[in-house]
């Protein structure tokens, strides 16, 4: 792609930026929404794509997507297919209520919706708990409720891998936009290689860590990142700590490639990981 | 939706195991406190100040009025705090919360009850008209130790404040305005802050200047209200799990060296600013042309 398009909310997206796959429906990602335009001719394509809020148009050839990477902001509006990490608030026969931002109105986890789940061997969750779901669901109009998911419906599989409650680890709060960033260079990282947007404190991050046992991530869009470092034995809890820390700097001072290189060094440094 | 978002049981669980390694979400040690910042606007005794993420203003402001008819002599003081949803999502505007009774009741103690400010000094004609000298302070952002950061705010505020100048002749009260006059500053008597701790895993370790979440997983907090003397002059444990009476002694000395290091830091950002104000003015006054 030559150059970002930026898009302020209202705006058409320019058809020549889509995917010009014929055979694949569209999808749409957050941000992006979809209007049908009362026109005269009936016959003509109607339908027009609108930015919702204001960001760099992002499209995915192979997979057919396009939405509108936004900007480090602190609010986060539940778009289907968004993976979140949401916490339990309680339960009820049905569903599990859970909280994917504070502050509003809670979304449901069905109690069956978790891999091979049936009424014997669900997850007993508590309030407090966490889950990494899906969002399978976002309602029309004011006061639909947000509906959530730990399984794909048609294999019964946690697609993709990892959704499930979350045991153990430590939560970070980030920004919306360096969440989605987070999601995107490791979605891609296997063709484009690492240094897409700029992201390689993760892949840092993995490359110092690895001889300390690694360490598990999982990234919601709500702004919320979960990382565990259970296999590094005695140094978890500093290790954890540090790759936090590695993360909420790089997201608040918005540091380039070079710069997040040195803070992994500089905070591994720190917390006497590295010598 | 008026409740702070609760913390997870993962989030809990890990910040006791963290403190009981000694080490803390963002890599400080126990009693460090987050980089504080202070900036001051364009009037005197407006006061910005950042403590981590969170962020308040302070605005003194003076009027004159007519002095209480039990104390003749004295002038009027009052701190107001007010959380609005500005500053939290989980605060509502025009509904108090424990949290706002709690740090306005601190805030008094600490800052009016141990006359840091001389309120006799504020009298300008017995029992006919005093200054009420008055602090605001507005929560832009929060994230913790809400408490302390006010406090620090307020007295930079009262030391950076003038207020104008005002004189009798012949039982008659004169006001003169800034320009008419050099505004001269509050009489500060001593200069106490509070230092908030919060203890964790039966009192074993104890933090300063606790995050939000940091506060949430706490067992019980500790405020030792202390000036640069090292006067002791407001000393609570609300509420929580009980602490050592000889961690209180220990914990007032490390409260006392804060203080003073905070104390020192305030004086050094007021005396710039105010020798850039005096430069300015001076710049001010020796200019030739004029806005015709």
């Amino acid at each position: 792609m030559s150059t970002p398009l930026i898009l302020l909310p209202g705006d058409e997206v320019p058809s020549n930026h889509l995917p010009s796959t014929k055979n694949n429906p569209l999808k749409l990602g957050s941000g992006v929404r979809l209007l049908s335009q009362p026109s005269a001719k009936p016959a003509a394509s109607n339908h027009v794509l609108t930015a919702t809020q204001a960001g760099i148009l992002t499209t995915d050839a192979k997979r057919n997507t396009v939405s509108l990477q936004s900007f480090s902001n602190r609010r986060y509006i539940p778009t289907t297919n968004d993976l979140v990490i949401a916490q339990v608030h309680h339960s009820s026969i049905d569903y599990f209520h859970c909280i994917v931002t504070p502050h509003t109105a809670q979304a449901l986890l069905g109690q069956l919706s978790f891999e091979g789940a049936t009424k014997k061997t669900r997850p007993m969750l508590k309030g407090g708990d966490l889950v990494y779901a899906r969002v399978s669901s976002v309602g029309v109009g004011a006061g639909a409720e947000v509906e959530i998911t730990c399984v794909n419906p048609a294999t019964g599989k946690a697609e993709p891998g990892g959704l499930g409650p979350l045991t153990g680890g430590m939560v970070f709060d980030i920004s919306t936009g360096f969440s989605a960033r987070l999601i995107r260079a490791s979605s891609s990282s296997a063709d484009h290689g690492d240094a897409i947007d700029g992201l390689v404190v993760l892949a840092e991050l993995g490359k110092k860590l690895e001889s300390l046992g690694g360490f598990e991530i999982a990234v919601g869009r709500n702004g919320k990142v979960w990382i565990d470092c259970s296999a590094a034995g005695e140094n978890a809890v500093k290790s954890t700590i540090a790759v936090g820390r590695c993360l909420q700097t790089t997201d608040d001072k918005n540091l380039n490639t070079m710069d997040q290189k040195k803070l992994v060094t500089r905070v591994l440094r720190e917390m006497k990981l590295i010598s | 939706m008026s409740k702070e978002a609760p913390l997870s049981n993962a989030e809990r669980d890990f910040i006791l195991e963290a403190l009981r390694e000694d080490v803390r979400l963002d890599g400080r040690n126990p009693d460090q406190f987050r980089p504080l910042s202070v900036s001051f606007g364009d009037e005197y005794g407006h006061v910005k100040l950042q403590l981590g993420k969170t962020s308040l203003v302070v605005r003194i402001s003076a009027e004159v009025t007519k002095p209480r008819d039990d104390r003749p002599f004295d002038g009027l003081f009052q701190i107001n705090l007010e959380l609005s949803a500005m500053g939290s999502p989980a605060w509502e505007n025009g509904r108090s919360n424990d949290l706002e009774a709690y740090v306005t009741h601190v805030l008094d103690s600490v800052v009016r009850r141990s006359n840091a400010l001389d309120t006799e000094s504020l009298c300008i004609l017995k029992g006919v008209s005093c200054w009420s000298i008055r602090a605001d302070v507005h929560v832009l952002d929060y994230d913790g130790n809400l408490t302390d950061a006010a406090c620090v705010a307020i007295m930079t505020g009262l030391q950076h404040f003038r207020r104008p100048d005002a004189v009798v002749r012949d039982g008659q009260v004169i006001v003169y305005g800034v320009e008419e006059r050099v505004p001269v500053a509050l009489n500060i008597t001593h200069k106490p802050l509070s230092i908030t701790f919060n203890s964790y895993n039966d009192g074993k370790s104890i933090i300063l200047d606790a995050t939000r979440k940091e506060e949430q997983a706490s067992e019980g907090e500790l405020v030792i209200g202390i000036n640069n003397g090292g006067d002791v002059c407001f000393l609570s444990k609300f509420s929580g799990a009980p602490v050592d009476a000889m961690e209180m002694v220990t914990k007032s000395t490390v409260a006392l060296e804060k203080v003073k290091e905070i104390n020192a830091q305030m004086e050094k950002a007021m005396q710039t600013d105010l020798a850039k104000r005096a430069k300015q003015g001076m710049a001010d006054l020796s200019r030739a042309e004029n806005d015709r």
